[in-house]
């Protein structure tokens, strides 16, 4: 079993953000985790499914006291063992040590920072919260408390970057205890403050592979479009086309052959923390899905999942040697052309 | 309004006049102050019907009406004969001419003679029509009417002496035209014992009637219920119903008599037995001569359509024969291309009438269409004797098997204020074309006259011309034959295969500058692939230009975790329908304007 908890409060907005993230309701937060608590516990009761992995993300979850998750995590402790794998967001200025403490004694063992880029400017330029040496200082805080399963995030692909600024930023990154990094390619969400801004992206087609180079030169495998590195349990299973249990406000959900989605106004989940609204997939999108999501990382395609014609166009994509097959799957060997890829199979 | 009329109190005329000299407004406020329609129903342009005509402000068809009007106390039938502005409808507009007496000789008071003008007014002097000129827009700030008379009287010879100055916006001057029109235009002369003989210059379908004949009536009467032949066919039909014409309310009649215009219904289903030109006679008693002048529209321009889905090429063929029920020029027949699929060569009367027929099978068919560079006909000389006719490069013979090629020359006429005409006579000789003529009307008006192989126009030309004389020059062309040429087929290789669909013929000499060209714009148009793509241009197995489109380096969004797989998989489903308006060709899909990037090459 997959579960996601959603923690959609932030100390500030970011530029480039369009989640369902809020910086000035954090009075709700108390009501907000009971309602949560609740979610969970009712979702849970029935349950005598180990839990393989839990992921924490925001919003910013570093925001909220110990004390919430200890009530969440008394009611998952059953659920849980030395297998299963339990990630936290966190933001370098909130991460303090004695959250980071608290967060690892209650079994999370896996902790993903936000640090976006070591450089002043580029972060002030995001409308960051936090400075460079805040990151560093929280990386080395989270190692010292016993985390041995750390990521950090990176975006790059606006205006300011450069081959040089990327090359500092990685250096940086590598020069701490770190074992996964997720590189994300700007893109101007409608609903983030850049949307109407197209100009802070730079559209440097060039600084994707750079990126990936440089990460490869330090040792860590591509396994999904932005990720590197060791493999988190979680967010494979996404690409799986796993079932998984969403809770929060505005998460999503995946039984069988249904999306479900709750509230994602904070005061309505609040007050109805178990509505849910269902998006039924049909075949084809189930067929759709897993091509792209097997396409865009480690995962794959199974080959008789795909209809004959699809078939012979992946075969010619093997022939042209844009994809390999093995053991009844066929592998992207380049995830930036995923949707190309896809499309290219789509296509009768 | 159906009363009968003897001969002398009818006047047929026509108006002659260069687009956006004001000739649709005139002709609205002539049926204005006849009254013919009442304020109410009064809409801008009533005798253009068809939305592309309203929508560009040129006419395609050509529309009449019968109006009443009355001077010194006497009734008249004045028959406005509209005529189509266009030079891919010329034969249209000699049709039009020959049934009319006179004709209304409309000159913008400040833009002067154009082109289209003079090719028209020739049409009307071969005819023997009384010319009236009327000098239109007056109320305009930078009218001169007397240098614009003058230009006229040098320019064509016609007399000024006796002219009309109008503003067709304010009505100015419609009242004296009109009375001019009755004065000047002589009455028809028919003879009204003789058997029947009338001319169709005009036909076109009705949802509810079905096909029918605009009609001149020379000679005799055509009745209802009369059974008539159509010369050209021999086909006999019965005359169902009669009308005057009228954009609005058309009258019924029993008869339409001598001098007289009128419309046909035979209950046809089709104008393919109603061309214009041809010649409505009594079955019984026909005429011993119809009416000479009768060619079916020929095409002259000839291009591949061809559906962009394989499975609608049923829908096209639908959708092309309902068009032709309307259009009796149109001509089209199945071919297949290796690139293509399955489609049609469709011969058009010129690049307008190509632009509308693919404008209309897309809007009115809802079909998605790619269209290939228009190509002119080529005669072939085989070296085994055998004369071949080539209207698809792609079928050009090897060059091993071809003695000669002939290729069709116009008679191009240009006007000009003199400023352009040194970027006029180089962009003619870059397009092969020989000087004829070149006078100076008067201190800043040039007339040239250059004999230019068809091929070089039908593509840009147009465009080009209007480009470097800032709108300025006025175009106008007329087949004169075929004449040799030193041709060579250039073929585009896309990823090493032969796309026949974009093969063009060239003159030899150029035939690298334009591959090199050719290919550019192919490199601009084709989109990145998830494979490099060479493009290369050929002659025979002759490699003369070659470029690439770089394979694809990233095409997939940056995140995609739980809650963004349907956001993911709804944008990729967008992306396919985006990629459906393109033509797989082979493993590379090539945009819908790859198969017209030609006429955008600069050269």
């Amino acid at each position: 079993m997959h579960i996601y908890i959603h923690i959609p409060y932030c100390d500030s907005k970011c530029f480039y953000c369009a989640f369902n993230s809020y910086t000035n309701l954090h009075f709700t937060i108390p009501s907000y985790m009971k309602s949560l608590t609740k979610v969970i516990t009712k979702a849970l009761q029935k349950n005598k499914q180990k839990i393989a992995t839990i992921f924490i993300g925001g919003g910013t979850p570093s925001v909220i006291k110990p004390q919430y998750y200890e009530e969440i995590f008394a009611f998952l402790k059953p659920f849980i063992n030395n297998e299963s794998e339990i990630s936290i967001e966190a933001n370098p200025n909130s991460a303090t040590l004695p959250w980071l403490r608290a967060m690892r004694s209650l079994g999370v063992n896996r902790i993903s920072f936000g640090v976006q880029s070591f450089s002043d400017e580029k972060l002030r330029y995001l409308n960051r919260a936090h400075k460079a040496k805040d990151a560093i200082k929280a990386i080395e805080n989270a190692y010292k408390v016993g985390f041995n399963n750390i990521s950090l995030d990176l975006l790059y692909d606006l205006a300011i970057d450069s081959k040089e600024l990327l090359e500092q930023d990685l250096r940086l990154a590598f020069s701490l205890p770190i074992t996964h990094i997720s590189t994300y390619e700007l893109t101007l969400e409608e609903g983030s403050r850049f949307f109407s801004m197209p100009k802070v992206k730079a559209q440097k087609e060039e600084l994707n592979f750079f990126i990936k180079e440089t990460i490869k030169s330090y040792g860590l495998k591509q396994y999904e479009v932005s990720n590197y590195g060791k493999i988190c349990k979680h967010n494979l299973a996404y690409w799986e086309h796993k079932e998984y249990l969403g809770f929060g406000a505005g998460v999503v959900g995946f039984r069988k052959n249904y999306r479900y989605y709750s509230h994602k106004n904070i005061q309505n989940f609040i007050n109805d923390p178990f509505f849910c609204e269902k998006e039924v997939l049909s075949k084809e999108d189930i067929l759709l899905e897993k091509l792209f999501l097997g396409l865009r990382s480690i995962v794959g395609v199974e080959q008789k999942i795909l209809p004959l014609n699809m078939q012979e166009r992946a075969n010619l994509l093997v022939k042209e040697k844009k994809l390999s097959f093995t053991n009844g799957k066929y592998f992207n060997e380049d995830y930036f052309l995923a949707d190309e890829l896809a499309l290219f199979i789509m296509q009768n | 309004m159906s009363q009968k009329s003897s001969q002398e109190n009818i006047r047929n005329f026509s108006i002659i006049a260069h687009i956006d000299h004001g000739k649709s407004t005139l002709a609205d406020r002539i049926i204005q102050e006849c009254g013919a329609v009442s304020e109410r129903k009064m809409s801008d342009q009533l005798l253009d019907t068809m939305d592309i005509e309203k929508e560009r402000g040129i006419t395609i068809k050509a529309q009449s009406v019968r109006l009443i009007y009355e001077k010194d106390g006497k009734e008249y039938i004045l028959n406005l004969i509209d005529t189509p502005g266009h030079v891919d409808f010329s034969y249209e507009v000699s049709r039009s001419l020959a049934s009319s007496e006179g004709a209304l000789l409309v000159v913008d008071a400040s833009q002067g003679v154009e082109a289209q003008t003079m090719a028209n007014v020739y049409i009307a002097i071969e005819n023997d029509l009384e010319l009236i000129p009327v000098i239109n827009k007056i109320d305009l700030p930078n009218a001169d009417p007397d240098r614009v008379l003058t230009e006229i009287e040098e320019t064509i010879g016609l007399d000024c002496t006796d002219h009309v100055l109008v503003s067709a916006k304010t009505g100015v001057g419609i009242k004296e035209l009109l009375d001019k029109i009755v004065d000047r235009i002589p009455a028809p002369k028919g003879d009204e014992n003789a058997p029947t003989k009338a001319l169709i210059y005009d036909s076109w379908f009705d949802n509810y009637l079905g096909a029918l004949a605009l009609v001149r009536v020379f000679d005799g009467s055509i009745k209802k219920g009369q059974t008539i032949q159509i010369m050209g066919t021999k086909e006999e039909h019965q005359v169902l119903d009669l009308m005057y014409p009228h954009p609005i309310n058309p009258q019924k009649t029993e008869s339409i008599n001598t001098g007289e215009i009128g419309i046909v219904v035979m209950g046809l289903k089709s104008v393919e037995g109603l061309k214009v030109g041809d010649t409505i006679t009594d079955a019984k008693n026909p005429t011993p001569t119809p009416i000479p002048g009768f060619e079916p529209a020929k095409p002259f321009v000839f291009a591949g359509l061809y559906p962009i889905e394989t499975d609608k090429f049923e829908d096209l063929r639908d959708a092309l024969n309902k068009l032709k029920l309307n259009d009796a020029a149109l001509t089209f027949e199945p071919e297949s291309s290796l690139a293509l699929g399955s489609g049609f060569r469709v011969g058009f009367l010129g690049m307008l009438h190509m632009e509308v027929v693919k404008e209309r099978l897309e809007r009115e068919f809802n079909l998605d269409l790619i269209a290939t560079a228009p190509t002119v006909i080529y005669k072939v000389l085989k070296t085994d004797g055998e004369e071949i006719i080539v209207q698809n490069p792609s079928e050009l013979p090897d060059p091993s098997k071809i003695d000669k090629i002939f290729e069709p020359y116009v008679k191009a006429t240009i006007l000009t204020p003199n400023e352009y005409v040194g970027n006029l006579m180089k962009l003619l000789n870059e397009r092969r074309g020989i000087q004829v003529r070149m006078d100076y009307l008067n201190e800043n008006r040039v007339l040239l006259e250059y004999d230019v192989p068809m091929n070089e126009i039908v593509m840009d030309f147009y465009d080009k011309l209007k480009s470097i004389t800032r709108g300025y020059a006025s175009f106008d062309y007329e087949p004169i034959g075929f004449r040799e040429g030193d041709l060579v087929k250039l073929d585009i290789r896309v990823a090493g295969e032969v796309v026949d669909a974009l093969s063009i013929i060239v003159p030899r000499e150029k035939a690298r500058q334009r591959g090199l060209a050719f290919v550019n714009q192919l490199k601009e148009l084709i989109p990145r692939q998830l494979f490099e793509v060479a493009i290369q241009a050929s002659i025979g197995n002759t490699i003369i230009a070659r470029t690439n489109v770089r394979a694809m380096g990233k095409n997939v969004t940056a995140k995609c975790y739980g809650g963004d797989i349907t956001r993911k998989r709804k944008l990729l489903e967008k992306q396919k329908a985006g990629k459906k308006r393109m033509k797989a060709i082979g493993k590379v899909q090539v945009p819908q304007e790859a198969f017209m990037a030609v006429l955008k090459i600069d050269r």
